[in-house]
């Protein structure tokens, strides 16, 4: 890994590539929720009205999704340099839903290829998201 | 917001989607009062980083789907989410997202949609090309 390199040459060797991403954790809140909901003027109330969410499929509130992919975002911060964030390729899926009051953990590993197999986990170990990243190679 | 499409009141139906057709765009400032509100969420320890500035992506992302692609109808589900990071949201840059509808289908009689958000900065600097796709309600 250098600071300076040759146009269209690659940010990373891939044995230069940590092999894991350090995790990154959050207390998903009713308030964490809201807040959100706020900031991405996402409203549904599914994630935000208890007894709207208790007549759903979901059973019960759920978190948004997009806010794990906020928290993976911060795995990749601490463990990969700033300059990833301006050529990375993500592909996620949201396989289980987020519940008040989860401890949720976010990292990944590295895979083969360079990439990263990445995931969101809740406190029973199952995944919440999961997926790949792509770094500039 | 230029939308493209014709504004209606009645939500937007899997059968008022057209794969390839432009949706609408909005243009929103990565205003200060965002970086707060991400670092109350996710704490300010993590706050002015690239993993703030990326969740501005997402964060501009998601409004753009939600502003433009509206009114929805209840209960559609987030299924997976592709985003590819040019560049991220600089504190006080304008970003100006484009909606369109990519692809449509319905599998095991669930309605798949599809939506692609291009975000740019100030000048056109490229940030970001989302697709989201969703199962869509009805």
């Amino acid at each position: 890994m250098t600071n300076q390199q040759a146009p269209g040459a690659p940010l990373f060797e891939p044995d230069a590539l940590p092999p894991v991403l350090a995790p990154a954790t959050l207390t998903v809140t009713m308030d964490a929720i809201r807040a959100y909901g706020e900031l991405t003027d996402d409203f549904n109330p599914i994630h935000l009205d208890p007894a709207f969410a208790a007549t759903t499929p979901m059973q019960g509130v759920i978190a948004h999704g997009s806010m794990s992919i906020c928290l993976l975002w911060q795995s990749v911060q601490q463990t990969l340099p700033p300059r990833v964030f301006d050529d990375l390729d993500l592909d996620i899926r949201f396989v289980k839903p987020v519940r008040v009051g989860e401890v949720l953990t976010a990292g990944g590993e590295r895979m083969a290829d360079g990439g990263y197999a990445v995931w969101v986990r809740g406190p029973d170990g199952a995944d919440r998201l999961n997926g790949q990243i792509r770094v500039a190679g | 917001m230029k939308p493209t499409m014709k504004p209606t009141m009645k939500p937007m139906l899997y059968e008022d989607f057209v794969p390839g057709a432009a949706i609408g765009e909005i243009v929103l400032p990565f205003e200060p009062a965002l970086a707060r509100a991400w670092q109350n969420i996710f704490g300010a320890d993590a706050g002015g980083g690239p993993a703030e500035a990326a969740s501005m992506a997402v964060v501009m992302m998601m409004r753009a789907y939600l502003n433009v692609v509206t009114p929805r109808p209840p209960g559609n589900v987030h299924a997976r989410q592709r985003m590819r990071l040019a560049g991220t949201p600089r504190l006080g840059e304008r970003i100006r997202t484009v909606m369109s509808c990519e692809h449509k289908e319905i599998r095991r009689e669930r309605r798949y949609v599809e939506l692609r958000a291009v975000g740019t900065g100030e000048g056109g600097r490229p940030l970001f090309d989302a697709r989201l796709s969703l199962v869509w309600a009805a």
